[in-house]
C-alpha cells in the first residue's frame, strides 16, 4: 500500500523479518553466522552435559534448563532480531506479554490441577481425606515410616 | 464411501426443526433465486464476496451476527416457552432435543452472534479512526470472515443432517468423549469451532498489527479513540486466548476420533483439565466481547454529550488493566470442582479486583454525561441503559466471585441470569448502539429514530422482564438446563419470564421494522455531510458511505479528538481546510481467496464430522492450493487516478461547505 512510502513512521517501527534498510548485507551476515555458532554450542552443551558425569546429578536438570533459555534468548536476539532499541518497543512488549500469559497459564494450571488431582482424584485409603491447604492436616494420620506423595505438611 | 452419512441422519421423525429448516431454505432459496433473477449476483460477487475491502468485511460480519442473534434468539424462545409448559409436565421437546436447543443456544450466541458482530464493528470502524486506508492484511480479512461463515453454516447444517451436541455449549468431558457422545453432535460442535477459530485468531492478528503499525501521521498511541484501544486489547487477547481453545478442542478431537485419552479419565487422562483450559480461554472471552463494547460505548457517550471522554487515560489504563486480569480469573468457573480453599480464594480476589477498573469505567462514562449537552438517541439510550443494566449484572458478578455464595449458586439459574445481565446489556446493547450510530457511516442515510426507539424500550423492558424472574428462581434453587420440574414456588417465575420472552419479540420485530423503513425513507434521512451527529473521530471526517480508499489524503493529527479539532478550526475561519494536493491512491485488489478457501473449509469440516476421509483430504488439498494461487499472483493492487480522488473528495468538500456556511447563517440569524 502506497502509504508506507509517506508515513513518518516508515522506519521507526520494524517488525520482525522485516529488512534493515541501513544495514550493510555483511554484517547481517555476521549476526546471522553469529547466532548460528552459537546456537550449536549451547544444543551441543546440552548433549554433553546430559551424558557427563563430570557434574553433579542433581545439577544437570538445572544446567539443561539454563541452556534452554539461553537458547530461546540466542534465537531471539540473532535470528528474530529482537534489539532493546526504541525501534523494538513494540516487539518487546509483544515478548513481554507472550511470556507473562504463558506464565500464568502454565503456572496458574500446574498449581489448579495440582490441587484438584489431589482433592478429587487420587484414592483415598481408610477415611476422609481433607482439602489440601494451608492450616488443615492433609491426612487424617499420616503413616509412619511411608514418605507422604503429595506436598508434606501443608506448604502449598 | 460417505462415511457415516445416510438417510437415517435426516431427523424425518422430529417435526420441528425439520418445519424450521424447510422454512429457513425456501426464504434462503427464495432470496438466492430473487437476486439471480434480479442480475445481482455479478455485481454480490464483484462488489461484497471477493471484497479484500475492510468497511464491506466488516458490513458482512454484521449481517452474520444480525443473524445469528435472531437465530439464536428463536432458540431462547423454543427453551422458555418450552420450561413454561413442564411444570409437572413433558413439555413439548423432547429430551434430546432440548439438550441439543440449550447447546445451540449457546454456541451461536457467543461464537456466531456476539463475535462476528464486534469484529465486524471493529473491522468498520478502527482503520477510519485511525486514519488508514485498510487493514494490514486486506486478503487475509476476507479468508477470516469466510471461515467464520463456514462455522455459522456448519453449525446449522446440523439442523437437518444429524444432529447437535448435547453437551452445553462448552462441551464437557467425559460426557462429549465417544463413550457417551457417540453421535456427530460434539462433531459437528469441534469442526464449527476450529474453524471459525482460525478465521478468529486471524483476524486478531490482523487487527493488533492494523493498531500498532498503520495509524495516520500523527496519531500516537495517546491520541487514538477510546474505540481502537478497547479493540487492541480485545484483539490482543484474541491472539493470546484463541490458540488455548484451539488447542483443547483439538485434544478433545485426538480423544474422539483416534483414541487419545487427554480427558478420558481413564488411562492417566484428566476430564478436570478440560475445564480448566476451556475456561484459561473462557474468561479471557468474555472480555474479548466486552472491550469492543466498552469501546462503542466510550464514543457514543462522548459523542451524545458533546464533551471530550473524562479522564482518557484513566479509561486506557482501565482497559489495559482489564485485559491483564482477564487472564488471572478463569478458575472462578469451576470453583467448585475441588481446588480447595487456598486456590480458591486466591482467585476469588482476583475476580473481585477486575471489577475495579470496571468501576472506573463506569465513573468516566456518567462524569462524561455530567454537564454535557447530552442527545437522547438511540445510541445514547442504549448506552445509558447499559450503564444502569450493566451495574446490577457486576454487582451480581462480585456475588459470585465469592467462592462459599458461588458454593449455594454454581449451575443455578442466578447464574444463568447474571452472565445474561453482563454479556446482554453490555454486548447486545453496544451491538446495537455501535449498528445504529455507524450506520450512516457505512450506508449514507441514518436509521429511523421511532422504530429504534421502539425497539430500544421494547428490548430493555423484555430483557429485564426476562432475567428479573430468573434471578429468583435461581436463589429458590432451580438449576439451569432441566427439561422439566416439579416445584411449585418455581412456577410463577417461569411463567413470568417466559412472557417476558414475548416483549422480547416485539424488540427483535421493530429492530427488522427500523431498517426496512429507514431504507424506504433513506431519502429524506441522507448523510450528507459525512458527519450526522456531530462527531469528534476521524470516521466522521470522511464521506458517508465513504470512498473505497477511505481518505483522499491521510489526514495529519495534532492532539486527541482529531476530527473534533479540524471542524472547530473550520467553524471558527468558517472556511474548510486548504485543499490538498491529490495523488494517485493504489488499493488492494479484490481476491476470491477468502470463499473459496472457506469452500474448501466446510468440505473438510463436513468430511471430518461424517468420516469420509476421501472428501476431507481433496478438502484439503484444495484449500492448500488455492493458497498456492494467491500466494503466486502477480497483480496486487490497482491504483485510483489522482483526478478521481479529487472528484470524489471535492463532492464531499462542496456538501460541508454548504452545511458549514448553512449553519452560520442561523447562527447570524
Amino acid at each position: 500500500m502506497s502509504h508506507t512510502d509517506t508515513d513518518d513512521r516508515a522506519h521507526a517501527d520494524v517488525a520482525p523479518g522485516d529488512e534493515y534498510p541501513h544495514e550493510e548485507f555483511g554484517a547481517g551476515l555476521r549476526s546471522y553466522l553469529i547466532g548460528l555458532a552459537l546456537a550449536t554450542l549451547l544444543t551441543a552443551a546440552s548433549f554433553w552435559v546430559a551424558q557427563t558425569k563430570v557434574m553433579w546429578a542433581p545439577a544437570i536438570p538445572v544446567a539443561l534448563l539454563t541452556f534452554a533459555i539461553a537458547q530461546m534468548g540466542v534465537h531471539l536476539v540473532f535470528f528474530l532480531h529482537l534489539t532493546s532499541g526504541p525501534d523494538n518497543t513494540n516487539n518487546i512488549m509483544a515478548l513481554a506479554f507472550g511470556v507473562l500469559i504463558v506464565f500464568l497459564l502454565f503456572g496458574g494450571s500446574v498449581w489448579i490441577m495440582h490441587h484438584m488431582n489431589y482433592n478429587m482424584m487420587a484414592p483415598v485409603e481408610g477415611g476422609v481425606r481433607m482439602p489440601l491447604q494451608k492450616g488443615v492436616p492433609l491426612q487424617p494420620e499420616p503413616q509412619k515410616g511411608v514418605p507422604m506423595q503429595h506436598g508434606g505438611g501443608g506448604h502449598h | 464411501m460417505l462415511g457415516k452419512l445416510t438417510w437415517s441422519a435426516i431427523p424425518f421423525d422430529q417435526p420441528i426443526p425439520l418445519v424450521a429448516a424447510a422454512l429457513v431454505g425456501v426464504v434462503l432459496l427464495g432470496v438466492i433465486a430473487w437476486v439471480a433473477v434480479a442480475g445481482w449476483l455479478p455485481y454480490l460477487w464483484r462488489e461484497w464476496i471477493t471484497s479484500v475491502d475492510h468497511k464491506r468485511i466488516g458490513v458482512m460480519y454484521v449481517i452474520l451476527g444480525l443473524v445469528m442473534l435472531i437465530r439464536g434468539f428463536s432458540d431462547a424462545i423454543l427453551m422458555r416457552s418450552h420450561q413454561a409448559l413442564a411444570y409437572n409436565a413433558p413439555g413439548y421437546l423432547p429430551p434430546e432435543h432440548y439438550d441439543q436447543i440449550f447447546s445451540a443456544h449457546g454456541t451461536i450466541m457467543i461464537f456466531f452472534g456476539a463475535m462476528p458482530f464486534m469484529i465486524g464493528l471493529m473491522n468498520f470502524v478502527v482503520p477510519l479512526q485511525l486514519g488508514v486506508r485498510d487493514v494490514a492484511f486486506p486478503t487475509l480479512n476476507s479468508v477470516s470472515f469466510w471461515l467464520t461463515a463456514t462455522g455459522a453454516l456448519l453449525v446449522n447444517v446440523s439442523l437437518v443432517v444429524g444432529e447437535f451436541a448435547r453437551t452445553g455449549w462448552w462441551p464437557s468431558p467425559p460426557l462429549s468423549e465417544v463413550t457417551y457422545s457417540p453421535g456427530v453432535g460434539v462433531d459437528y460442535y469441534l469442526w464449527a469451532i476450529q474453524i471459525s477459530g482460525i478465521g478468529t485468531l486471524m483476524s486478531g492478528i490482523n487487527l493488533v498489527t492494523t493498531i500498532l503499525k498503520m495509524r495516520a501521521p500523527g496519531m500516537s498511541y495517546l491520541r487514538m479513540p477510546m474505540f481502537c484501544w478497547t479493540a487492541l486489547a480485545s484483539n490482543m487477547l484474541i491472539i493470546a486466548a484463541f490458540p488455548i481453545l484451539t488447542a483443547t478442542l483439538a485434544m478433545l478431537t485426538l480423544d474422539r476420533y483416534l483414541g487419545f485419552h487427554f480427558f478420558t479419565d481413564e488411562a492417566g487422562g484428566n476430564s478436570m483439565l478440560f475445564m480448566n483450559l476451556f475456561w484459561a480461554w473462557g474468561h479471557p472471552e468474555v472480555y474479548i466481547l466486552a472491550l469492543p463494547a466498552y469501546g462503542v460505548f466510550s464514543e457514543v457517550i462522548s459523542t451524545f454529550s458533546g464533551k471530550p471522554l473524562f479522564a482518557y487515560r484513566s479509561m486506557v489504563w482501565a482497559t489495559l488493566a482489564i485485559c491483564l486480569l482477564s487472564f488471572m480469573v478463569w478458575l472462578h468457573h469451576f470453583f467448585t470442582m475441588g481446588p480447595g480453599g487456598d486456590v480458591n480464594g486466591v482467585f476469588g480476589i482476583t475476580s473481585m479486583i477486575i471489577a475495579v477498573p470496571t468501576g472506573v469505567k463506569i465513573f468516566d462514562w456518567m462524569f462524561t454525561m455530567y454537564g454535557g449537552r447530552v442527545r437522547f438517541t438511540t445510541p445514547m439510550l442504549w448506552s445509558v441503559a447499559f450503564l444502569v443494566t450493566f451495574v446490577v449484572g457486576g454487582a451480581t458478578g462480585v456475588l459470585l466471585a465469592i467462592p462459599p455464595a458461588d458454593f449455594v449458586l454454581h449451575n443455578s439459574l442466578f447464574l444463568v441470569a447474571h452472565f445474561h445481565n453482563v454479556m446482554v446489556s453490555a454486548v447486545v446493547f453496544a451491538a446495537f448502539a455501535g449498528y445504529t450510530y455507524w450506520f450512516p457511516k457505512a450506508f449514507g442515510f441514518t436509521l429511523d429514530e421511532w422504530w429504534g426507539k421502539a425497539a430500544f424500550w421494547f428490548s430493555l423492558v423484555g430483557y429485564v422482564w426476562v432475567f428479573t424472574p430468573l434471578y429468583v428462581v435461581g436463589l429458590l434453587g432451580m438449576t439451569r438446563r432441566l427439561q422439566h420440574f416439579s416445584v411449585a414456588e418455581w412456577y410463577p417465575w417461569i411463567v413470568a419470564a417466559s412472557l417476558g420472552v414475548i416483549v422480547m419479540v416485539f424488540g427483535v420485530v421493530c429492530q427488522v421494522v427500523q431498517l426496512v423503513v429507514s431504507i424506504r425513507r433513506r431519502e429524506q434521512l441522507r448523510d450528507v455531510t459525512g458527519d450526522p451527529w456531530d462527531g469528534r473521530s476521524l470516521e466522521w471526517a470522511t464521506a458517508s458511505p465513504p470512498p473505497s480508499f477511505n481518505f483522499a489524503v491521510m489526514p495529519r493529527v495534532e492532539g486527541e479528538e482529531a476530527y473534533w479539532a479540524i471542524k472547530q478550526r473550520a467553524r471558527e475561519q468558517a472556511r474548510l481546510r486548504e485543499e490538498p494536493d491529490y495523488e494517485p491512491v493504489e488499493m488492494p485488489l479484490n481476491s476470491p481467496t477468502g470463499f473459496v478457501c472457506a469452500f474448501f473449509a466446510t468440505l473438510v469440516g463436513f468430511a471430518m464430522i461424517w468420516h469420509i476421509w476421501w472428501l476431507a483430504a481433496l478438502g484439503l488439498a484444495g484449500a492448500f492450493a488455492t493458497f498456492v494461487v494467491f500466494a503466486w499472483r502477480d497483480r496486487v493492487e490497482y491504483e485510483i487516478p489522482a483526478d478521481a480522488v479529487a472528484r470524489i473528495n471535492r463532492r464531499n468538500r462542496a456538501s460541508r461547505l454548504e452545511a458549514l456556511q448553512q449553519a452560520r447563517r442561523k447562527e447570524a440569524a
